[in-house]
């Protein structure tokens, strides 16, 4: 297999991944749209240099959550961009208003994080494993877990104010 | 929201994305050639543009050294040559050192880490750069005066009062401008601060 055949293909099977990311680390559909474009143009560069050292999935996050964090917003600025509703879903499309309700929820309390928590919560609500978590972020799998029930800690302050 | 509900929500979202997937391989190509067009537009508009505005001024000056014949005009002269011609170079090299951080090889503690010290250096070059534009819009109008007209701003000028009310109102502007500039970036700034200081103190 062709590595562009090959890449476009991992691109395929985790675009619902970048996609989350960038809900998580945007505010408006504009940024949004550069972020997944930049992710997808970052994971391209890093793709020549990838060894299969670590998991694809666990590259993939560390590369895209790092551009996430990384990337200097741009204001005024509109290059040739890919409208993201042509290339993934709606989120009104198919879902219905109960459950939009609870997702605008869910990201509300998410953004209120920091940098560093809401990619631990991003990764423990992906279902990752201290482990996995560990080997993206650097962090100790002890550590991981201390700041976890600190991020549960916080999310529990959040509900009662309000 | 506890959080076994937000897990449930997240993995409804999942499914959702999954059943929806949408991209094509031609997409995907294409984002990567886009993106890098608009990677180059990105670097070259707003700062070699300013880059250039500021070198042509500074060269505008230097060419026309000569004609600044008294103290405080060489003086103005200078200082507003350094300025323009050092304020682009932080500028950039700053923004440069951001694009930099390997987002392939570092883990997000890393990445985090290096962000946190290059964005506080960034804002600390923003911050002066308020202030040597302040400045600098005051010492380059003796010398423009000077060089385009031939005039000496101070002791050719007929009526000295609306340098009189200029002086006062431009101080005025300043104190409130800086305390402005100093507030936005030291929040920034320090935010950045605590992340390292987090960071560096884990593991």
């Amino acid at each position: 297999m062709s590595k562009e055949l090959e890449f476009t293909r991992i691109i395929k099977d985790h675009q619902g991944v970048i996609f989350k990311i960038t809900t998580v680390y945007t505010d408006n559909r504009e940024d949004q749209e550069d972020l997944y474009q930049e992710i997808v143009y970052q994971l391209w560069k890093a793709y020549e240099s990838f060894r299969g050292e670590s998991k694809i999935s666990i590259w993939m996050y560390r590369v895209a959550l790092n551009t996430a964090i990384t990337r200097l917003k741009k204001e005024k600025r509109r290059g040739n961009q890919i409208g993201i509703d042509k290339v993934i879903m709606r989120q009104t499309e198919q879902y219905d208003t109960g459950f939009e309700e609870r997702l605008k929820i869910l990201y509300s309390h998410i953004k209120r994080l920091n940098q560093l928590e809401k990619g631990l919560m991003l990764l423990l609500l992906e279902g990752k494993k201290y482990e996995e978590i560990s080997s993206i972020t650097g962090l100790s799998p002890s550590n991981v877990g201390t700041r976890i029930s600190r991020i549960k800690q916080k999310l529990k302050t959040q509900i009662i104010k309000k | 929201m506890e959080l076994e509900e937000m897990q449930t929500v997240w993995s409804e979202l999942s499914d959702q994305i999954e059943k929806q997937k949408k991209l094509t391989d031609k997409m995907i190509i294409m984002m990567t050639q886009e993106k890098y067009r608009s990677r180059i537009n990105r670097i070259a508009y707003p700062e070699i543009l300013g880059g250039i505005i500021c070198y042509g001024a500074g060269l505008l000056i230097v060419f026309n050294f000569s004609k600044l014949d008294n103290w405080y005009s060489l003086l103005c002269g200078i200082i507003s040559i350094v300025v323009l011609f050092v304020l682009p170079i932080l500028s950039l090299k700053s923004i440069k050192r951001i694009h930099k951080i390997d987002v392939a090889t570092n883990n997000y503690k890393e990445t985090l880490l290096n962000y946190a010290k290059e964005k506080k250096q960034f804002q600390k070059v923003m911050k002066w750069g308020y202030y040597l534009g302040f400045i600098i819009m005051f010492t380059i109008m003796p010398v423009t005066s000077k060089i385009i007209n031939g005039k000496d701003l101070f002791s050719e000028t007929k009526s000295i009062w609306p340098l009189v009310i200029a002086i006062p109102l431009a101080i005025i502007f300043f104190i409130v401008f800086s305390k402005w500039v100093f507030k936005h970036y030291l929040k920034n700034i320090n935010s950045a601060e605590s992340l390292i200081k987090d960071l560096e103190t884990t593991d």
